[in-house]
C-alpha cells in the first residue's frame, strides 16, 4: 500500500510551501477550482470517505447538506484533538500543514463557504505556530484571499486556539467556543450544516478528513474507494499507544487485522507480557480483549464487536495493569472534562468516579459494581452530547468484561483495610408510596 | 410583523389521540392529552429550549434514542410514549442524578412545599436512595445581592437564572463558573447581582437555590394565600399576586399576563410591598398644630379638610399618577360640582388641547403592549422604558432578540436600549418636540425644514434624516413609543401634532400591529385623563363645563393668592415636578393644603394642614387604565393597616361634610359610575374586567370616543438654548425614585440621592471628577448633587434625577444651569 497522508511525511522541509509544492502540493486545488462544485462533492461521496474524527459520517453526504444558497457559510476544521490516546492530527499539522490547508480550500470551495477556521487545541503550541506560518505562506502564494487564482472564489482562513477543554472538540461546543462563548454543546437539531457558526450553515470536519481531500481530488473518488474494504474506504491514521514496544502513528489501509497493527506495526507488549484489553478507537470506545485481536480494523467489524473505530487511537493494556486503575483513570478524565450542562453526564461522571474510588481503596462491595453498571446504562443515550457516553461505554464494558477482577480487587482491598469479606446482597423490601 | 399562524394537527400520546398546535413543543402539546411531562430547565419565556436537565425524555416511535420533549416540536401523526419502562427508567435516573448532590434540607428550605424538585422526585423519582457518597459543599447561603440569597448546594444547574440574565434582561451579570460537577452560578466578577429585573430569577428557580432575602423564613406555603391584583407603581401595571400571611404582604409574584407583563416583574414591583408594613409609613391622619403636624383623630382631620368649603371657587386639585379612575372621578366631581372649582390637573407637563387628546386616543392609532414584540420596528421618542415602564424594556428586547425587530431611538438622555438601536439620535433635553417636528418634516421630504428644526433641537440633522429613512423602510408594523415628557411645556401641542402627522405618513392607523404607545408619568396617567382629571376636559374627553387652570398655572395662581386651597391627591408637587421651587412657594401661600400621602416630604411637612394616610397598593380597590387602554382591577389583598381608610371613602366623607352628594364612593358602584361618566367605557363592570382586564378599544363602546382633529397648527417649537458655557438641564425619573423604595428595608440600598449625570468633556472643563459634590444654579436657586460622569451623555447637557424628596431648582427641562465644583 502506498501512503496517502503520510506520503514522504518525514521529508525535511515538507511543512514549507516550497517543498510541499515541489512534491505536487496545491495541484489538487488548481484541479478542483476548475471543477463544478457539485462534482467535487460527488467525488467525495464516491470516495466513501468517512469522517476521521470519531463519528465516521460520510464527508460527501455531510457536505451535500450545506444549502446552496448565497448566504454566509462557514468551514471549520476541528483540530481540538483531545481524546486520550489520539495524536495523529498533531503529526499531520506539524509535518504537512499545507495538505490540511489545501483540503480546507477545496472543501470550502465545494460548499461555497467564504470563511474558514481551524480550531486547534490550546496545548498544540508548536503546531499552531507552524499552521500560522503555513497560512501566511498560502496567502502569499494566492491560495487564500480574494479571487483565488482567478476563480472568483474567495476564502479567509483563521486559526483559533482553544483554552484547554476536551468538550470543545465536540462540534457544537467548538462552535460556541469559537463564537467567544462558554464551550458548551448545543442541542441538536439544528445541526451545524443548517445552523452552525454564527447561525450560518457550517461544514465541520476533522483534520485528517480534510487532509484526505486533496489526494481524493488528485486520484479521483473511485480510485480512492478501491482502498480499504466495503463501508470503510481508504487509509486511516492510527495512533497506537500504551503497552506496546513501538508506539506511534501508522497509516494503514482499513480492513487489515488488528493484530497486524498492534503486533506487526507497534511491536506488541514487551516480552513476557500479554494483551489484557485494548481500546480500538480512543479512550471512549468500549474495550475489547485479547480474544478480539483478529478483528479486521474497519468501521463495521469493530461496531459488530460492540465497540467502534472512533478516532483510530488504539490503546493497549497488558496484564501488568490493574483494570480498576484503568476504569478510575478513565472516569476521572471524563469527570474533569464534563461541561456540566446536562444532568446525566455532570452527575453521572462524578458519581462513577466516587464509586470507583471506593472500589479502588477497598470501601466498596460487589453491590457497588451493580450500581456502577446501572449508572453507566442510565447515562448512555440520555445526554445532551456524547461526552457522557464516552465515559459510560468504556467503563460499562470494563465492569462487564472484567467483573471477576473487580470483585477480587474489592475483596483483597477490604481484607487489607480490615473490613472483612463483603456480605452477600440482601434484597430489601422497597416501600412503595 | 404578522403573528405566526397556528395549524392544528393530531398526534398520539400514550395511546390517546390529541390535538395540538403544529410546532408546539411536546411538553406543551402533551398537556392537551392531560399528560404531564416533568421539566426543570424548560421555560418557554426564556427563549429556545436548552435540553440541559434531561428530565423530559420521552420515546418517539421511529427515533431510536429517547428525545427531550421540551425541544421536540410535535408533528402530525407523531406517536409518543411517556409511560414505558424505558422512559420511566430515564426519568428515575435523572431525578436520582439530581439528588446525588442536592441536600435534603427541605425542612429548613424556603422552597419546601412549593418546590418542583420535591414534586418531581415524588412523582417520577425512584423512591429509594442508592448513594452514600458525600455531597458537594459550598458556603451557604451567600448574598448574591442585597435582595437575593444563593445556596449553591441546592442548585441543580438548570440554567434558568443564567439564561434570564443573559437572554431576557440582557444584563449579562450571571454566569456559570467552573465546569462539570464543580459548576456553580455566580456573577462574572463577584460583584452583587444588582439589576432592575434581578428578582425574576427567584421566581424562575425550580429549587431553593435562589431565594428572596426579604421572604426567607417568613412563611411556609401552607401558611400563605395568594391574592391577585395589579402593581400600581408604574404605568406598566404588571399583574401580580400578593402572598399574604396574617394580613401582611410577604411577597409579590408575577401573575403572567401576555398582554401586559409577559410574566416578568421589576425589582421595585417585586420588593416595594415592604413599604406597606414599614414603620416609616403614615398610618394615622395628621393635622397641623402650629409648626408641627401631629397625629389626630379622623373626626378632627376630616373637619379640617371640610374647611375647603370656605375656599369654594378658589380651590385646586392635583391628582397623582397612582390615583384610580374612581378616586379621580370622585374628587373631580366634588371639585367641580360641589366646590365650583375647575383647577384640576393630573399632567405636570402642561395642558394639551382637548382636540389633540382625542386624536391621540384614537383606537386605530393605538399600539398594544404585545405589538412591541411583533412589530417590524419600534421607535422610542423621548422615552426610556427601563425607567418609564420597566417591564416594556424586556418586551422590546424580546422582539429585537427573537424576531430581529429594529429598534430606533430619539431621546435627550441616553437610553438602556441604545446598544440595541439601529440609530440613536440625541437631542437637547426638553427639545423632543423639535425632533418630532424635524422627523415629520424629513418624512415629508422637506429636508431643509427638518435640518433647521433638528439643529434647533440640538440634534444632528443627518441623523434625523437617517432615522426618517429607516422608518420609511422599516416594514409595515411600526410602533412609536413616546414619553409623556415629549408633550411637556409650550411646545407640547406642536409635538403632539407632529406625532399625529408622523403616524399618518407612516400609515399606522391602517394596521393592527402598528401605532402609538404613550408612556405616561403616572401609573394611571391614561385613566386619569380619560376620566377627566384635566383642566380642559370632562370625563371621556367631553367638552368641559368650564376650563380651569393647569398644573403650572395652579402653582403661579396659588403663589399669587388666586388659588387658596390645594388638594394633593397622592401628589407631591415638590417631588413630582422637575421645578420644585415654584411649588414650595405655592404651598406656603395656600390657606389650606390637604394631602394624601404615605410618607412626608419636607414640603408637605412644612405646609400641609391635613395629611390623610394613603393606602398601600395591596389595600387598594378600583380600576386603572394601562398605556394601551387596558382597564384593570386593583383588588385588595389585605385589610387596611393602622387607621388607614380607603381614599375614596375619605373623599366621600369630606364631600358629605361640605354638603355634596357625589352619588358613589367605593366598590363596584364607583366603577359603574366611571363607566357611566366616560362614554367609551360605557357598560363596563367589575365582572367584565375580571382578573385579566379588558382593553376599551376592543369593546363596542369605543365608538363613543369623540373624534379629534389636529386642531390649529401650533407654533413651531422654540430653539434649544445654546449651552455657551452653561449646561442644558435634563431630568429623568429612575425606577428607584419613589417613596416606596425609600421606606422598603430591602430596597433602601437602591434609593437615590441627588446626582447629576455629566459628560466627561464637560466635567473636565469645569474641573470636576466622578463622585464629586457639585452645585447647580439657575435663576437664583441652588441644588447640591453628586457628579456622575457618563460617557454617553452628550456634551452640553446634564441630567438630574427627579422624583426625589426635594429638588429645589427653579428651572425646567432644557433651561440653562451653571455647574460649579463644591
Amino acid at each position: 500500500m502506498s501512503a496517502i497522508l503520510f506520503d514522504r511525511i518525514d521529508e525535511p522541509g515538507l511543512a514549507t510551501i516550497d517543498v510541499y509544492t515541489r512534491r505536487g502540493g496545491y495541484s489538487a486545488l488548481k484541479k478542483a477550482l476548475a471543477m463544478p462544485r457539485e462534482a467535487i462533492i460527488e467525488e467525495l461521496k464516491v470516495s466513501g470517505l468517512r469522517g476521521r474524527g470519531g463519528a465516521g459520517f460520510s464527508m460527501g453526504t455531510k457536505a451535500s447538506f450545506i444549502p446552496g444558497a448565497e448566504i454566509d457559510k462557514y468551514l471549520v476544521c476541528n483540530a481540538d484533538e483531545s481524546e486520550p490516546g489520539t495524536f495523529k492530527d498533531r503529526e499531520l499539522m506539524q509535518k504537512k500543514p499545507h495538505q490540511l490547508i489545501e483540503g480546507m480550500i477545496i472543501s470550502a470551495y465545494a460548499v461555497g463557504a467564504n470563511r474558514s477556521f481551524i480550531y486547534i487545541r490550546g496545548e498544540y503550541v508548536l503546531q499552531a505556530e507552524m499552521l500560522e506560518r503555513a497560512i501566511a505562506e498560502a496567502k502569499q502564494a494566492g491560495h487564500l484571499g480574494e479571487n483565488i487564482h482567478g476563480s472568483g472564489f474567495s476564502l479567509d482562513l483563521v486559526l483559533q486556539r482553544g483554552a484547554g477543554a476536551y468538550i470543545c472538540g465536540e462540534e457544537t461546543g467548538l462552535l460556541d467556543s469559537l463564537e467567544g462563548k462558554r464551550g458548551n454543546p448545543r442541542l441538536k437539531p439544528p445541526f451545524p450544516a443548517n445552523e452552525g457558526l454564527y447561525k450560518g450553515p457550517t461544514l465541520i470536519n476533522n483534520v485528517e478528513t480534510l487532509a484526505t481531500v486533496p489526494p481524493i481530488i488528485e486520484m479521483g473518488g473511485a480510485e480512492y474507494a478501491k482502498l480499504g474494504v466495503e463501508n470503510s474506504a481508504g487509509t486511516k491514521l492510527v495512533s497506537v499507544s500504551g503497552n506496546v514496544q513501538r508506539p506511534g502513528n501508522y497509516e494503514i489501509e482499513l480492513g487489515i487485522s488488528s493484530r497486524e497493527i498492534i503486533f506487526g506495526l507497534a511491536g506488541g507488549p514487551e516480552a513476557g507480557r500479554s494483551v489484557k484489553l485494548w481500546f480500538p478507537g480512543g479512550s471512549s470506545s468500549p474495550v475489547l480483549t485479547a480474544d478480539d485481536l483478529d478483528l479486521p480494523y474497519d468501521f463495521d467489524s469493530l461496531a459488530k464487536a460492540g465497540s467502534m473505530l472512533g478516532s483510530g487511537a488504539i490503546i493497549v493494556v497488558d496484564d501488568s495493569v490493574r483494570v480498576v486503575d484503568v476504569a478510575l483513570k478513565l472516569a476521572s478524565f471524563y469527570r474533569h472534562e464534563s461541561c456540566g450542562k446536562c444532568t446525566p453526564c455532570r452527575e453521572g461522571t462524578n458519581w462513577t468516579v466516587n464509586m470507583l474510588e471506593r472500589v479502588q481503596s477497598g470501601e466498596a462491595t460487589p453491590m457497588d459494581l451493580d450500581i456502577i453498571a446501572s449508572v453507566q446504562e442510565q447515562i448512555i443515550g440520555n445526554c445532551l452530547c456524547v461526552l457522557g457516553d464516552a465515559m459510560a461505554m468504556p467503563v460499562g464494558s470494563l465492569v462487564a468484561k472484567f467483573r471477576p477482577e473487580f470483585e477480587a480487587h474489592i475483596e483483597a482491598a477490604r481484607e487489607r483495610n480490615g473490613l472483612g469479606a463483603s456480605q452477600p446482597a440482601v434484597e430489601q423490601p422497597v416501600l412503595t408510596i | 410583523m404578522p403573528r405566526p399562524t397556528e395549524k392544528t394537527i393530531t398526534f398520539t400520546i400514550d395511546g390517546r389521540e390529541v390535538e395540538a398546535i403544529e410546532g408546539a413543543m411536546l411538553v406543551d402539546a402533551a398537556r392537551g392529552g392531560d399528560i404531564e411531562i416533568p421539566v426543570f430547565c424548560y421555560e418557554p419565556k426564556l427563549g429556545a429550549p436548552v435540553g440541559a436537565c434531561r428530565m423530559c425524555l420521552v420515546e418517539i416511535e421511529g427515533i431510536p434514542k429517547l428525545q427531550t420533549a421540551c425541544s421536540t416540536p410535535v408533528r402530525d401523526g407523531m406517536v409518543v410514549n411517556t409511560g414505558t419502562e424505558r422512559v420511566k427508567g430515564a426519568q428515575q435516573s435523572v431525578v436520582e442524578f439530581l439528588l446525588v448532590n442536592h441536600p435534603l434540607d427541605c425542612p429548613v428550605c424556603d422552597k419546601g412545599g412549593e418546590c418542583p424538585l420535591q414534586d418531581i422526585s415524588f412523582g417520577w423519582g425512584r423512591g429509594n436512595s442508592r448513594f452514600i457518597e458525600p455531597k458537594r459543599h459550598f458556603v451557604k447561603p451567600l448574598a448574591l445581592s442585597p435582595l437575593i440569597a444563593i445556596d449553591r448546594e441546592r442548585c441543580i444547574l438548570c440554567y434558568r437564572g443564567v439564561r434570564f440574565s443573559q437572554e431576557i434582561a440582557e444584563d449579562h451579570q450571571l454566569v456559570l463558573l467552573e465546569r462539570g460537577a464543580s459548576t456553580f452560578v455566580a456573577t462574572f466578577d463577584g460583584h452583587p447581582y444588582v439589576a432592575p429585573f434581578s428578582g425574576n430569577i427567584v421566581e424562575l428557580c425550580p429549587v431553593g437555590a435562589l431565594t428572596s432575602r426579604a421572604y426567607r423564613f417568613r412563611a411556609r406555603p401552607w401558611d400563605i394565600e395568594g391574592s391577585g391584583s395589579i402593581c400600581s407603581l408604574c404605568p406598566a401595571q404588571c399583574n401580580v399576586t400578593f402572598t399574604v400571611r396574617d394580613e401582611r404582604v410577604l411577597r409579590v409574584l408575577s401573575r403572567d399576563h401576555d398582554g401586559v407583563d409577559d410574566g416578568w416583574l421589576c425589582d421595585k414591583g417585586r420588593f416595594a410591598y415592604q413599604a406597606t408594613h414599614s414603620d416609616e409609613r403614615l398610618t394615622t391622619p395628621l393635622v397641623r398644630d402650629g409648626e408641627q403636624l401631629r397625629p389626630a383623630t379622623w373626626e378632627r382631620a376630616l373637619a379640617v379638610a371640610a374647611g375647603i368649603s370656605r375656599h369654594a371657587g378658589s380651590a385646586a386639585a392635583l391628582i397623582g399618577g397612582e390615583t384610580s379612575n374612581e378616586e379621580a372621578l370622585l374628587l373631580s366631581r366634588l371639585m367641580r360640582d360641589g366646590l365650583d372649582s375647575y383647577d384640576i390637573d393630573s399632567r405636570s407637563g402642561g395642558v394639551l388641547p382637548l382636540e389633540l387628546l382625542r386624536s391621540l386616543a384614537n383606537p386605530a392609532l393605538q399600539a398594544t403592549v404585545p405589538d412591541l414584540e411583533f412589530a417590524n420596528t419600534v421607535l422610542l421618542l423621548d422615552a426610556d422604558p427601563v425607567d418609564d415602564a420597566p417591564i416594556l424594556d424586556l418586551r422590546i428586547r424580546k422582539g429585537a432578540r427573537r424576531r430581529e425587530m429594529q429598534v430606533l431611538v430619539a431621546s435627550g438622555r441616553p437610553t438602556a436600549l441604545d446598544a440595541r438601536a439601529a440609530e440613536a439620535v440625541r437631542h437637547a433635553p426638553g427639545s423632543g418636540a423639535n425632533i418630532a417636528c424635524a422627523l415629520d418634516a424629513a418624512l415629508s421630504g422637506d429636508t431643509q425644514r427638518s435640518a433647521t428644526l433638528a439643529r434647533d433641537g440640538g440634534a444632528d440633522p443627518e441623523a434625523v434624516v437617517r432615522l426618517a429613512n429607516l422608518l420609511r423602510e422599516a416594514g409595515e408594523d411600526i410602533v412609536i413609543v413616546w414619553g409623556e415628557r415629549l408633550t411637556d411645556g409650550p411646545s407640547g401641542a406642536a409635538a403632539a401634532q407632529a406625532l399625529l402627522r408622523i403616524a399618518d405618513q407612516l400609515g399606522l392607523a391602517s394596521r393592527d400591529g402598528a401605532g402609538l404607545l404613550e408612556l405616561s408619568r403616572g401609573t394611571n396617567g391614561r385613566g386619569l385623563r380619560e376620566v377627566g382629571a384635566l383642566p380642559n376636559s370632562a370625563p371621556g374627553f367631553g367638552e368641559p363645563q368650564r376650563e380651569g387652570r393647569g398644573w403650572n398655572e395652579i402653582a403661579t395662581a396659588a403663589a399669587a393668592g388666586q388659588v387658596t386651597a390645594l388638594w394633593l391627591l397622592g401628589s407631591d408637587p415638590a417631588r413630582d415636578a422637575s421645578n420644585g421651587e415654584p411649588w414650595a412657594k405655592a404651598l406656603a401661600s395656600a390657606g389650606l393644603v390637604i394631602a394624601h400621602a404615605s410618607t412626608l416630604s419636607p414640603e408637605l411637612g412644612a405646609h400641609a394642614n391635613v395629611v390623610f394616610p394613603a393606602e398601600a397598593g395591596a389595600e387598594r380597590e378600583g380600576t386603572v387604565t394601562s398605556p394601551d387602554g387596558r382597564i384593570q382591577r386593583l383588588r385588595p389583598a389585605i385589610g387596611h393597616g393602622g387607621q388607614v381608610m380607603p381614599t375614596a371613602a375619605v373623599i366621600a366623607a369630606i364631600a358629605d361634610a361640605v354638603g355634596f352628594e357625589p352619588g358613589f364612593s367605593t366598590g363596584s358602584k364607583a366603577t359603574e359610575a366611571v363607566a357611566e361618566a366616560v362614554g367609551f367605557y360605557a357598560g363596563l363592570t367589575s365582572d367584565e374586567i375580571g382578573g385579566r382586564g379588558i382593553r376599551w378599544q376592543e369593546r363596542d363602546a369605543a365608538s363613543a370616543l369623540p373624534a379629534g382633529t389636529a386642531g390649529e397648527t401650533a407654533a413651531p417649537p422654540a430653539a434649544a438654548a445654546s449651552p455657551n458655557g452653561s449646561l442644558r438641564l435634563g431630568t429623568y425619573r429612575s425606577i428607584w425614585a419613589s417613596p416606596e423604595v425609600e421606606i422598603s428595608p430591602a430596597l433602601k440600598f437602591l434609593s437615590r440621592s441627588a446626582t447629576v449625570e455629566i459628560s466627561p468633556e464637560d466635567a473636565e472643563r469645569i474641573g470636576i471628577g466622578n463622585g464629586q459634590r457639585v452645585e447647580l444654579g439657575s435663576n437664583g436657586s441652588q441644588l447640591e448633587a453628586v457628579a456622575q460622569l457618563r460617557s454617553d451623555v452628550p456634551e452640553g447637557s446634564i441630567f438630574i434625577e427627579s422624583g426625589l424628596t426635594s429638588v429645589g431648582l427653579s428651572a425646567t427641562e432644557g433651561e440653562l444651569v451653571e455647574v460649579t465644583a463644591k
